[in-house]
């Protein structure tokens, strides 16, 4: 004993070799795993997992791989150590990239984050991160606001705080702040992992442009050891899902019958009916189809007539769209030795949509790189994606809806060739072609970001490290909408006429909307953003006894500039020339640019006390541009702000609560201010803008701006209340993390509406108060965790409020956007957005009975506008299931939103023109449930009175104009992703001696949706807009789809 | 020590880093960036009053739309489903806000009221305020009390309150009184006459208009009891001034000297409801129809000439050869539509407003704010009622001149001619001598010579009158018509308080305190 110690003395400083073997718990290697050592030293392991050391006795290794749990082994006398790597069963060690890139292991974080695998990302397969994250993550909604080829998503974070300005989360690249856009360009499959940073305390150290939480995305880096090539191919097809529910009893017609109280008037519906029908109309309220030969249109210029059977053909609308298609090739190469890596990525994904002719293309190139000088770290990526997207800029939707059921869509598309297609012979009187009118309205637009990072650690002592990065972005749009040529024959214009037996007397000759010509028409439209992101940062990390201490502080600029320039021509001269100089008359454009600074200061300070009790404090001092005037004094422009988080780990704190069934338990809550520079560039000005239309030649015209910004404003600051527990049971096979916050948001810069008497009509100023508030539960549930098979179940919870406190005083509500007779508003002490819509005019009996005119039986409309229910879901819930056996995998993820109603304006454009199913009912009847008022005004149940014109007048004069009537529950269930994989077996690819791992995969998204059965229209997630007036659709996002394809990966 | 200067030695070294990049930031010039580059921070009045001229006509074109609906001049075509808005009174306080931008756009001629004498440029001032009194009269024509002294204050009235009706007009005649002061004060500058896209610096037509735009204001009160004094005196004191009325012209906005053949500059009624820039079919073309009930009075006095030229026949405008019919110009081709009808009349089978107002081509006519012979026509009236007015004329012969103007402004051909041949025709309302009731003459006269070019003005004298019996919408049973439209939502939730005070309007009963009956 005496000899060890005294020999102890000698070779403490004597280095010998070790060497040994990572695998995981089940003996498997793992390659590439990084083997550190307290004295310094770094390996990796290799493909086998084996590994070489230089260790000093007392020696720690520290071995870390991806999906594992880091393990810390000390170094005793044997010369071999095989280090077992447990799985992410426990993720309490686990290290995140939270806010400002700063590192922090799990068990120190005091508030609510989610960490997202490149795994859980791609189960889907989706081209597109946003979507990728639907459903994955509680307190993230992500609203897939429009499907096409290029889809438009909305992320929120825990709900709207702000009652007008934005309330979508920032997203973090590699460490720099950049925009949305990144979520819809960037190759899901570079990514390591996504961090989701819910709430006010994550994102203090990013600023104002946190205010709304953090998306913080991690991109690979490359794996050390030998150089491992990949390449993926996924291919799938995309389908409508459904579309909205169409009538097949009724042709085209409108209203011609004579009206009743007008002379000629007839009593039968039937005779009425058959006036109505007419053989150019859009509507659809013609006689009952009887399958007999009628002509549609009218005589052709050379004589000829389209007589088709007068009977509905299936599915005529949604054959007139194409099964959509999407294929990604990818490659990807990684490597790297002892002191670098590597990773490289090469990218091609193509689209094309269900919308005949519009397609995708999109490039992307990513390149990583790390490399350690003995204390130097360096590391840059950088990337460049390139999206081209060839659009129509029609609302094709709509015209479809506007032909009826017997129109053989899918056989007018070649409208060039086809006389009965083209614009001179088309059937109807209303709307063209809608295969011509979609060729002939394009819109050609290619996106580029190119963006990079470049960053420096220097550590400069065992407890200070000095870190500097640098990030670039720049984005750009080219963009060319053009309209094509298209004179109509003056056949078509004047003479083309209904032929008997099909003519009525007040019958016309020539083609309605022949008699507008189209000249044609291009814009050009080009901008570009550039983003400067520097970080500077001193990281001090030391140990004090018991307390272990973690100080980061920073200094951070950021420099944005836009500029934007139009140039349109209303134009074409020869047509199919698309140049803005091939037109007559003059050129109209402008120009538009904008530049942003912002400095700040921060500091972050974790101390933690004997690994259980974790005090984190931050504070931010920013100066920006957006409220910086000469004039102003310092304090309206700038602004400090700051936050504290305390987590407490109860099973370490008090380790015999540990046991069998607890294993571990935290409990954490924090407290943050937040500053938040919300107001539009330039806001502090009144201006003059030229007016409309000018300058007129040489005559030049001003006017003074309409919105008066106050001359106080400042910025607004947003206060967070969150708790939140952590627990995990029976070995970590049970985890539960809940959390509950609120957040209050005062002095919110709001344009507020004012009197237009005043001269103006906004008023820019400090008023609005809103508050947030709710709860999320995450529980993960590894219920089958054997060699062979495993089954993990999860389930998401989250609920969100919200309601605006206080607005400007005198004004209860104000209106976000959307219809005169169906918008979203805020309004005071209610949630927002609140859906309003008109309708019913209710029996005051509280009989629930919809009053109708005493002598028409029309439903009477209440005109006023009623709030209808607030339109963002209060209620998100996601569940994912994950089965393995052997080499076979199962993942699936499912989402549940609702407590909240939608606006589908499609229905109201459906009962205009007839082709909804629910017009179905046009033979004079009762409008159900309703009742009358009588001379006295006594409620009298309608049992007997027949609305009048139950044919037609009903439904496109009364029924249609009554809002209510499409405005539904926005609930609905939707099959997010599933992936069946199935990985071939090594003992198969080591024969092959080609490939290093290969597998394959059948994957589909949105396979299925459930919707509330008064929901005839389309999915509930669809928006006219991305602003915060979201809950009302239209046709103009394309119908509903579901993907489903097939994914093969192999590795060199 | 050695350990200590270590230290000290990196430190400084962070030091002088961690400053050189603040440095950057600490300069209050690096954020001085906050200069709006897209707009102009400060207007000189005259960019701004050519511009609110012209949005003037923007405006105005959309109350001169349902006043011409509901004065009977014109109802819509079936090819479009029937507005209930506007067909059966079916309408609310979200609709027909004209309120919002006609405020918006007085807030222009505010500006240049308030920063002309600052800018030297003095002259801006009269016209500006004769375009105030001419919005501010049509918003008390259609919304009756209205905030008058305590609007267009900005941020130091925020809640602006209303004026009595009455009142208002009492202070758009004293406004007027000032223009004319104004405009006699200070000459005309060269740069007046570029930016003033109505007279081109003509100080003498902006005193006519002043003058004329007060008839319109008294000839309004005419059957309001007790202003007969205050009426005389006012018609004497224009008199007196001696510079007369607008004649043998129409108060016309822009012109081809300021309309260009592009998108959206053309003149706006032709850009709505006839052709595009490059004389592209409007789609709205199809929409307005000349009403039945206009016709049949037209041809009831054998007015056909000035038909011709309010309608065009059936299928309207033959593209080829402009300002021709594409049907024979026939009287049985001018297919007028019953007012609010909701079938049977699609747009190619019926009439299309005519060539007084659209001819393929011709986008740059002016946009017409008020005609000669509705102030003639107005004269006729104050002469017939108010015989002690100090006007040089007779009834009989403003009422003539008023008609002879009509004809002119229609462009009927030899319209001097034509429309003596009308007045000696023999027949009740357009013979003045065959006429037994004359104010029912006038009326039905200026109602003709309102047709196309002034709905509003339309509206509001047909509610003063009741004249002429122009029927009722197809589609609404019972008697009532609307009076006034609703104050503007906008108004009622921002200016919730004073608009409250108004107290319950209710647009079937509650008038215009000209609208005696």
């Amino acid at each position: 004993m005496m000899i060890a110690m005294l020999s102890f003395g000698v070779v403490v400083a004597q280095t010998r070799v070790i060497t040994g073997k990572v695998t995981d718990s089940k003996g498997n290697p793992v390659p590439g795993a990084t083997i550190k050592t307290k004295s310094g030293e770094t390996v990796a392991a290799d493909q086998n997992g084996a590994y070489k050391i230089n260790v000093v006795t007392g020696d720690i290794l520290s071995v870390t791989s991806v999906n594992f749990a880091t393990a810390s082994i000390k170094v005793g006398n044997s010369t071999t150590i095989v280090v077992a790597l447990n799985g992410k069963d426990s993720n309490l060690d686990e290290v995140v990239v939270t806010a400002q890139g700063i590192r922090k292991k799990s068990r120190d974080i005091g508030y609510s984050y989610a960490k997202i695998s490149n795994e859980d990302v791609n189960v889907g397969r989706s081209p597109q991160l946003a979507q990728a994250l639907s459903g994955k993550v509680s307190g993230l909604a992500v609203y897939n606001v429009n499907n096409s080829v290029d889809p438009q998503v909305k992320v929120v974070l825990r709900g709207y705080r702000s009652l007008t300005g934005n309330n979508e989360a920032l997203v973090v690249l590699d460490g720099m702040q950049t925009t949305q856009t990144v979520l819809s360009i960037i190759n899901p499959n570079d990514i390591e992992n996504v961090t989701i940073l819910k709430g006010g305390q994550a994102a203090t150290l990013y600023g104002s442009a946190g205010i709304n939480g953090a998306i913080v995305i991690t991109t690979k880096k490359g794996e050390k050891g030998k150089l491992k090539v990949s390449y993926a191919l996924s291919t799938n097809f995309d389908q409508i899902s459904f579309l909205p529910k169409f009538q097949d009893k009724y042709g085209n017609g409108s209203h011609y019958a004579n009206s009743y109280g007008q002379g000629g008037y007839k009593t039968d519906y039937l005779e009425r009916m058959k006036d109505n029908w007419r053989p150019f109309e859009n509507q659809q309220y013609g006689d009952a189809f009887n399958g007999e030969d009628r002509i549609i249109g009218r005589v052709l210029e050379d004589g000829s007539k389209n007589i088709l059977p007068y009977a509905a053909i299936k599915n005529t609308r949604s054959k007139a769209f194409d099964i959509g298609n999407t294929l990604n090739n990818q490659v990807s190469f990684q490597g790297g030795d002892a002191t670098s890596s590597f990773y490289m990525s090469l990218e091609n994904n193509r689209i094309s949509g269900i919308v005949p002719l519009d397609k995708s293309d999109r490039n992307s190139v990513r390149i990583a790189s790390t490399k350690e000088y003995g204390k130097l770290n360096v590391g840059f990526t950088a990337s460049y994606v390139q999206a081209s997207y060839d659009r129509t800029s029609f609302d094709f939707y709509n015209d479809l809806i506007n032909q009826a059921a017997h129109i053989p869509l899918a056989n007018l598309r070649d409208w060039q060739t086809n006389k009965f297609a083209n614009p001179n012979g088309y059937y109807n009187d209303y709307y063209n072609n809608p295969y011509f009118n979609k060729d002939n309205n394009r819109t050609k637009y290619t996106d580029a970001n190119l963006q990079g990072n470049f960053d420096l650690n220097y550590k400069v002592s065992k407890w200070l490290a000095l870190y500097n990065r640098l990030g670039v972005m720049n984005n750009s749009r080219t963009q060319k909408n053009t309209t094509g040529k298209f004179l109509h024959s003056d056949w078509a214009k004047n003479s083309a006429y209904v032929p008997a037996p099909w003519d009525y007397a007040n019958d016309y000759d020539g083609i309605d909307r022949a008699g507008t010509d189209n000249l044609g028409a291009v814009s050009d439209y080009t901008k570009t953003e550039n983003v400067i992101n520097n970080e500077f940062q001193l990281r001090f990390d030391k140990d004090f006894g018991n307390f272990s201490n973690k100080l980061t502080l920073g200094y951070s600029i950021y420099q944005r500039s836009t500029k934007e320039m139009a140039v349109n021509s209303n134009s074409v001269v020869v047509p199919g020339v698309y140049n803005v100089s091939n037109r007559q008359g003059e050129l109209t454009g402008g120009e538009s640019n904008t530049m942003e600074r912002k400095y700040g200061y921060y500091a972050d300070l974790t101390t933690s006390y004997k690994n259980w009790l974790i005090i984190n404090g931050t504070f931010r001092y920013d100066v920006t541009s957006r409220f910086y005037k000469s004039t102003r004094p310092t304090s309206a422009y700038s602004y400090p702000y700051y936050g504290v988080a305390l987590s407490f780990i109860a099973t370490d704190a008090f380790p015999t609560l540990k046991g069998n069934t607890l294993n571990y338990a935290k409990l954490r809550v924090n407290y943050n201010k937040n500053g938040n520079d919300n107001i539009p560039l330039y806001g502090l000005d009144l201006n003059y803008p030229n007016g409309a239309g000018f300058p007129y030649g040489n005559a030049v015209g001003l006017t003074v701006g309409n919105t008066s910004p106050d001359a106080n404003l400042k910025p607004e600051f947003v206060t967070s209340y969150e708790v939140g527990g952590e627990l995990q049971l029976f070995k970590s096979r049970v985890s539960l993390d809940v959390s509950a916050y609120t957040q209050t948001s005062k002095g919110q810069v709001l344009t507020v509406k004012v009197p237009n008497t005043t001269g103006f009509s906004n008023l820019l100023i400090n008023v609005g108060e809103a508050k947030n508030w709710g709860y999320e539960a995450d529980l993960r549930v590894q219920i089958i965790q054997k060699s062979k098979l495993k089954w993990e179940l999860g389930v998401r919870y989250s609920y969100n409020d919200n309601k605006a406190v206080d607005l400007y005083p005198g004004i209860n509500e104000f209106q976000l956007g959307g219809y005169s007779y169906a918008n979203t508003n805020v309004i005071k002490d209610q949630r927002f957005p609140i859906l309003k819509t008109d309708g019913y005019k209710y029996a005051a009996d509280g009989s629930g009975m919809r009053l109708v005119d005493p002598v028409t039986g029309y439903p009477l409309r209440d005109v006023s506008l009623t709030g209808r229910g607030g339109t963002l879901p209060r209620h998100i819930v996601g569940a994912t299931s994950r089965l393995s056996y052997g080499n076979f995998a199962l993942a699936i993820n499912f989402e549940y939103r609702g407590g909240n109603v939608i606006y589908s304006d499609l229905g109201r454009q459906m009962t205009f023109t007839g082709a909804g199913k629910w017009t179905e009912e046009r033979t004079p009847h009762v409008f159900p449930n309703s009742a009358y008022l009588d001379g006295s005004g006594k409620v009298v149940p309608n049992t007997t009175l027949q609305a009048q014109e139950s044919e037609y007048e009903l439904w496109v004069s009364h029924y249609r104009r009554i809002s209510e009537n499409f405005t539904t529950p926005g609930w609905f269930i939707k099959m997010r992703d599933v992936n069946l994989s199935y990985n071939v077996p090594a003992s198969l690819i080591t024969k092959m001696k080609i490939f290093t791992g290969a597998s394959v995969s059948l994957y589909g998204r949105n396979l299925f949706t459930i919707v509330d059965k008064s929901n005839f229209y389309t999915d509930p997630e669809f928006s006219f807009t991305t602003g915060n007036g979201i809950g009302i659709n239209n046709t103009l996002q394309t119908p509903p789809t579901r993907q489903y394809g097939f994914n093969l990966n192999l590795t060199f | 020590m050695y350990k200590k200067t270590f230290i000290m030695k990196y430190k400084s070294i962070y030091f002088i880093a961690v400053l050189a990049v603040i440095g950057i930031g600490c300069s209050k010039s690096w954020i001085d960036i906050n200069t709006n580059p897209n707009s102009l921070p400060s207007a000189t009045p005259s960019f701004v009053l050519t511009n609110a001229m012209n949005t003037t006509t923007t405006n105005i074109i959309n109350a001169n739309e349902t006043g011409s609906y509901w004065a009977g001049h014109w109802t819509q075509s079936s090819s479009y489903i029937l507005s209930p808005e506007t067909f059966s009174y079916n309408f609310t306080d979200g609709n027909f806000n004209y309120w919002d931008g006609l405020y918006d756009n007085l807030q222009d001629y505010q500006y240049v009221i308030d920063n002309a004498d600052a800018n030297d440029q003095k002259y801006f001032k009269g016209p500006a305020k004769i375009m105030k009194a001419y919005i501010f009269s049509a918003l008390v024509d259609m919304y009756g009390n209205i905030p008058y002294s305590d609007a267009l204050k900005g941020a130091a009235s925020l809640a602006p309150k209303f004026d009595d009706q009455k009142v208002i007009y009492e202070n758009l005649i004293k406004l007027l009184d000032e223009a004319i002061v104004d405009v006699k004060a200070t000459a005309f500058a060269s740069a007046f006459s570029g930016a003033d896209i109505i007279f081109k610096g003509n100080a003498t037509s902006w005193i006519q208009f002043a003058n004329s735009l007060k008839v319109r204001l008294l000839v309004h009160q005419a059957r309001v009891a007790g202003k007969e004094a205050y009426i005389t005196t006012e018609i004497n004191k224009i008199v007196t001034e001696g510079s007369g009325f607008i004649t043998n012209k129409e108060v016309g906005v822009g012109g081809t000297t300021f309309y260009i053949a592009t998108a959206g500059k053309t003149n706006p009624m032709y850009d709505r409801w006839a052709y595009d820039a490059n004389g592209a079919t409007r789609a709205l073309a199809r929409f307005p129809r000349p009403a039945k009930y206009l016709f049949d009075v037209l041809i009831g006095t054998d007015d056909t000439l000035r038909l011709k030229r309010i309608a065009y026949a059936k299928g309207g405008e033959r593209g080829a050869t402009p300002g021709t019919s594409n049907s024979p110009e026939i009287i049985a081709n001018y297919v007028g539509v019953p007012f609010g009808v909701s079938s049977g009349y699609t747009a190619p089978a019926s009439s299309y407003i005519g060539p007084s107002l659209f001819v393929k081509g011709e986008f740059g006519r002016p946009f017409i704010l008020m005609t000669a012979g509705e102030i003639q026509l107005s004269l006729a009236e104050i002469k017939q009622r108010f015989p002690a007015v100090t006007l040089p004329g007779t009834a009989q012969s403003y009422y003539e001149d008023g008609v002879r103007q009509s004809f002119r402004a229609l462009g009927v051909a030899n319209a001097i001619a034509n429309a003596n041949t009308l007045l000696a025709g023999g027949k009740a309302n357009a013979d003045w001598a065959a006429s037994t009731d004359k104010l029912q003459a006038i009326a039905t006269q200026k109602w003709l010579a309102l047709v196309n070019f002034s709905g509003l003005e339309a509206w509001t004298e047909y509610r003063r009158t009741n004249l002429p019996n122009t029927p009722q919408a197809s589609t609404v049973t019972g008697t009532k018509r609307p009076f006034r439209l609703f104050y503007p939502n906008t108004e009622a939730g921002s200016n919730t308080e004073n608009v409250k005070a108004q107290g319950t309007v209710d647009v079937f009963t509650t008038k215009i305190f000209w609208d005696i009956d």
